[in-house]
């Protein structure tokens, strides 16, 4: 009892243990904020207007973050059913009531409007790892069946939107908590190839400009000026950066509307271009951080729940990052998806920092059972 | 025992507790193993993941930085051509032919328009468009050449402030200031000044013409074309900075374009004026030479045509209208019509025939109305049935007796003939400064066999020596051999410069005539005075000169000759049957003493020489002398 309450006290050192801040995890994310509003800041010439919004967002970021943080693991993992089983409800509703431009992902609650797909990025990791805390490790098979089935509901689901990024995101770190969960190599093989063949479903079910957008990212220069167009000019963009960049208000492809969507997806490609290869280094050496300092956290987690969920949580954050930088660089097609903590936008801002609030809320809350 | 059972009791327990039970605590362990397993198996994928991905950003980054810069500064840079001023053409006493005056087109980037037909409805609300206009300006849409799509050309400054105030209902278009070439005398200099026009493949190509790099304009033919690296200037650039839709953000770098260089002609405008406004009905050539220097005065090749229509994008139906036309206008008679010379030449001939001493002035030949030639069975006629009588060269010359010149032609010989008809500039390029001139033809043995693979038979030397059958003479070709004449074998290249000012240093550059001399050789100066003797009888020897019975002009005296070439036409189009029609030619030149212009008149199917060419060239030569007589008046 006294190792438990020694080992808990320790890390409640200053300000930050009090909130249960894990500073470690914290500060590369408050660099890459600050380098997302110097970005916002240069490649929209100056709009201080938009950076206040950008400032805003992170700090609603920051609170609901610290917010999270004081939950204890425990409750979350009470919560989990609760919570992804109503979102579940939501996205049903989303299908019959939804808004939005041109796919209908936006719920209006009259109060606030919100996409419920943003919620299950978080929520599917979460009732995955509740689900998985009080079976034995590695599971049956028959739990992995039910795992699958928790992930696959709200992709079916957010796909019909039609939000085809949103759900392969949230598919794949569905994906990332059954495999971290455990399973024998022969059930992961079958299941791979299961998926595999699910593939021509998935093309089939898919709409008419989200099969050109697979297409033109196969081969781009079918349609320079169309679908193609995104990827050349961020390439240029990047290209002509070179090691150091133009310098900050120098880049020009941003500046001068070559680069669309150059504050929201395409930020890495105004930063790439001002601050050159060197500056995505660090930023990208920021996010590995994150990520390792992710799966260290889960490595230390005292039960499965922690394990899973903190690992989840932070390879999906890595993965976004390879998303939207993959997609940037042309390895991937152009699929709507945020660089986390530096596109300019609201919910996945929040949800982002929700996600390093239940992390840091695993981390500070852990309980030691052993000796 | 006591081993055994214990033994058995801890299996026992062994086996219970493996049913039962689970130790929890190393249960634990295991999973928190193999968790910690499965999270570094995941790390080194991440890591693997980063090392892919920062290498692939520095391939594009570092490795290809240069050709991402390259594409990056052709995205935003945009070089805009500031096109240069040309420079203006006037006539030798300083009136203007060229100008150029500032107006407006009204354009649209094609990439600006999203929807035609809706584009093309707002479009009515702001201009009025006819159906051809609206059909041209949706071919405009079809060509992928072009990225601008002109809506109207020429726009004057009313409609200009009119389409300015109504802007804002479609804000793609554009006004754009051009600078447009404005010929004043459109029909009647149209031959000589030419045109310009857009620049072609043909013209970047063209080993005449410097092409700057910028250049949208021109000249295509006549003047416009052959002093083109004069007139044209050189453009100057704006290095201009635009965003993704073009527009501009900057100027980087600016150089201002070079004005062209202002030309002069040797042409007089009062006397081309005049000459066209006589013979714009009829098809044919007049020019007006001095001949002491080689200054043309006047370059006339009717019918002309609008030369101010192709400065704008000519219409295709206005082109093939011009092209089609039966009266040829687009066909600069002065320097590529090749007419057979008629009885134009025969002063040449003569000239040919006393040099080789073939006749002397006093050799006699009986005309009866016709020449017989052994093995023709028909005579070949004069065109005075009853014929002339006993004729000397002069007396021939005068009445331009046929009979006479069949008879020195057969005993010159067509090889005499033809190598010494050489020498007057027959059958070669003058050399006067336009492009397209053609050389015209002397036949000979040689040629014959050539291009009809035929010999050379008696009766045709007889018909090259009244200026008929094969050979061919350009209008301009007569004018420099009769200024030959004229001048007793001295006589200068036909030119139209006058010079040219610098536009720069404001200089002038005057042409000098004195470069392109030539002398040629006649055996006998008296032979010269014999024939021009003839001529002078042409015009005033009453009752004997073919052009001797027209009105005289009362001051001066001046000689010429008379010729009317018989040639097949086919019947204005109306059938295909080939009717022989007459093409009045005359060549003169004045003051009989000491000649100032040479005059040459060709008039497609007009008849005889004497009746239609003659007086015109009379006219003129009347005019010429009063005008000198009015500038001496005045500037005393």
């Amino acid at each position: 009892m006294n190792d438990y309450i020694e080992n808990n006290r320790r890390p409640f050192t200053g300000l930050s243990s009090l909130f249960y801040i894990d500073l470690k995890l914290f500060m590369p994310i408050v660099i890459i904020t600050i380098i997302g509003l110097v970005t916002i800041y240069s490649s929209s010439s100056g709009d201080i207007a938009l950076v206040l919004k950008q400032f805003t967002r992170i700090l609603i970021g920051v609170i609901v973050m610290i917010f999270i943080a004081q939950v204890h693991p425990d409750n979350l993992k009470l919560f989990a059913p609760i919570l992804y089983f109503f979102t579940l409800v939501l996205l049903i509703l989303v299908l019959f009531f939804g808004v939005g431009k041109s796919a209908d992902r936006w719920l209006d609650l009259y109060i606030i409007r919100f996409q419920p797909s943003e919620l299950m990025k978080i929520f599917v990791p979460l009732m995955l790892a509740s689900y998985y805390s009080d079976k034995p490790l590695p599971p049956k098979t028959k739990y992995i069946f039910f795992a699958i089935l928790i992930a696959v509901l709200p992709v079916f689901l957010i796909m019909k939107q039609p939000d085809l990024g949103t759900s392969l995101l949230i598919g794949m770190s569905g994906a990332i908590a059954i495999l971290l969960a455990g399973m024998s190599i022969k059930f992961f093989l079958v299941s791979s190839f299961s998926t595999a063949a699910f593939a021509p479903i998935l093309w089939m079910n898919m709409h008419e400009y989200q099969k050109q957008r697979v297409l033109t990212f196969f081969n781009p220069e079918l349609d320079p000026l169309g679908s193609g167009y995104h990827l050349m000019q961020s390439k240029i963009a990047l290209g002509s950066g070179g090691f150091f960049g133009k310098g900050i208000f120098n880049g020009t492809q941003s500046k001068l509307g070559f680069v669309p969507e150059h504050s929201t997806d395409f930020i890495l490609t105004a930063f790439g271009e001002e601050f050159g290869f060197f500056g995505v280094l660090i930023l990208m050496t920021l996010y590995l951080l994150i990520a390792l300092r992710g799966l260290s956290i889960s490595i230390k987690a005292t039960d499965n729940f922690g394990r899973i969920l903190s690992a989840t949580l932070s390879l999906t954050i890595f993965l976004y990052v390879l998303v939207n930088v993959g997609m940037v660089i042309g390895f991937l097609p152009v699929v709507g998806a945020p660089l986390p903590f530096m596109s300019y936008g609201g919910t996945s801002m929040v949800t982002l920092f929700a996600t390093i609030g239940i992390i840091m809320s695993i981390k500070s809350h852990q309980r030691i059972l052993r000796k | 025992m006591k081993t055994k059972a214990r033994k058995d009791s801890i299996r026992k327990r062994n086996n219970f507790e493996e049913k039962y039970s689970r130790d929890p605590m190393s249960n634990a362990e295991s999973e928190r193993r193999s968790h910690r397993f499965r999270a570094l198996i995941a790390t080194a994928i991440v890591l693997v993941f980063f090392t892919t991905y920062i290498s692939e950003l520095y391939e594009v980054q570092v490795s290809e930085h240069s050709y991402y810069t390259v594409k990056s500064d052709s995205n935003r840079i945009r070089i805009r051509p500031v096109q240069a001023t040309r420079g203006l053409i006037y006539d030798r006493n300083g009136q203007t032919l060229a100008d150029n005056i500032n107006t407006f087109n009204l354009i649209v980037k094609k990439e600006l328009i999203r929807d035609k037909e809706i584009f093309l409805q707002n479009l009515q609300k702001l201009v009025v468009l006819n159906p051809n206009q609206i059909k041209e300006i949706s071919q405009q849409f079809q060509n992928r050449r072009l990225k601008d799509i002109t809506i109207l050309e020429d726009i004057s400054l009313d409609d200009f402030s009119k389409i300015a105030v109504d802007r804002h209902v479609l804000p793609e278009i554009e006004l754009v200031p051009k600078s447009k070439r404005r010929y004043l005398s459109p029909y009647a200099m149209s031959h000589v000044l030419g045109y310009v026009a857009k620049v072609s493949d043909d013209d970047i190509e063209s080993e005449v013409v410097k092409v700057h790099e910028g250049m949208t304009e021109i000249g295509k033919l006549g003047i416009e074309r052959f002093y083109q690296n004069i007139l044209s200037g050189k453009p100057g650039y704006e290095k201009l900075e635009t965003d993704a839709k073009g527009k501009v953000i900057r100027v980087i770098e600016k150089k201002q374009p070079v004005r062209g260089d202002d030309i002069y002609l040797t042409l007089d405008l009062n006397l081309q004026q005049y000459i066209y406004n006589k013979v714009d009905k009829k098809e044919g050539a007049i020019i007006v030479m001095d001949p002491n220097n080689g200054d043309i005065l006047s370059f006339v090749s009717f019918p002309g045509y609008d030369s101010n229509l192709f400065t704008k994008s000519i219409s295709n139906k206005r082109y093939n209208q011009l092209i089609t036309d039966k009266r040829r206008p687009l066909i600069n008679r002065v320097i590529a019509g090749q007419y057979p010379p008629g009885s134009t030449l025969k002063p040449f001939v003569g000239i040919v025939a006393l040099e080789e001493q073939i006749i002397d002035s006093t050799k006699l030949v009986n005309c009866d109305g016709a020449y017989e030639l052994k093995n023709h069975s028909r005579p070949f006629k004069c065109w005075n049935k009853t014929g002339h009588g006993d004729s000397d060269l002069s007396y021939a010359l005068a009445q331009s007796c046929d009979v006479f010149f069949y008879r020195v032609a057969q005993l010159t010989g067509i090889d005499t003939i033809s190598e010494n008809l050489y020498k007057f500039g027959f059958g070669q390029k003058t050399y006067i400064d336009l492009y397209g001139e053609k050389s015209g033809l002397i036949p000979d043995r040689e040629w014959k066999a050539k291009t009809k693979q035929l010999p050379w038979y008696q009766g045709e030397t007889l018909n090259v020596g009244i200026g008929q059958g094969y050979f061919l003479a350009t209008p301009i070709q007569l004018t420099l051999a009769t200024s030959v004449l004229a001048m007793d074998g001295e006589t200068y290249t036909p030119h139209l410069l006058k010079g040219y000012k610098s536009s720069s240093t404001r200089e002038i550059f005057n042409y000098n005539p004195l470069e392109n001399k030539f002398s040629t050789v006649i055996k006998d100066r008296n032979y010269l005075e014999i024939v021009k003797h003839a001529m002078w009888r042409v015009v005033n020897e009453k009752n004997i000169g073919t052009a001797s019975n027209m009105k005289k002009i009362a001051s001066i005296e001046y000689a010429g000759k008379t010729g009317t070439a018989q040639v097949y036409n086919l019947d204005a189009g109306k059938s295909n049957k080939k009717i022989l029609q007459d093409h009045a030619l005359f060549i003169s030149y004045a003051p009989y003493e000491a000649p100032e212009i040479v005059v040459t008149v060709i008039v497609e199917h007009g008849g005889g020489g004497s009746s239609t060419a003659a007086p015109l060239a009379r006219d003129i030569i009347d005019f010429y002398l009063k005008n000198k007589n009015k500038k001496i008046a005045s500037n005393e």
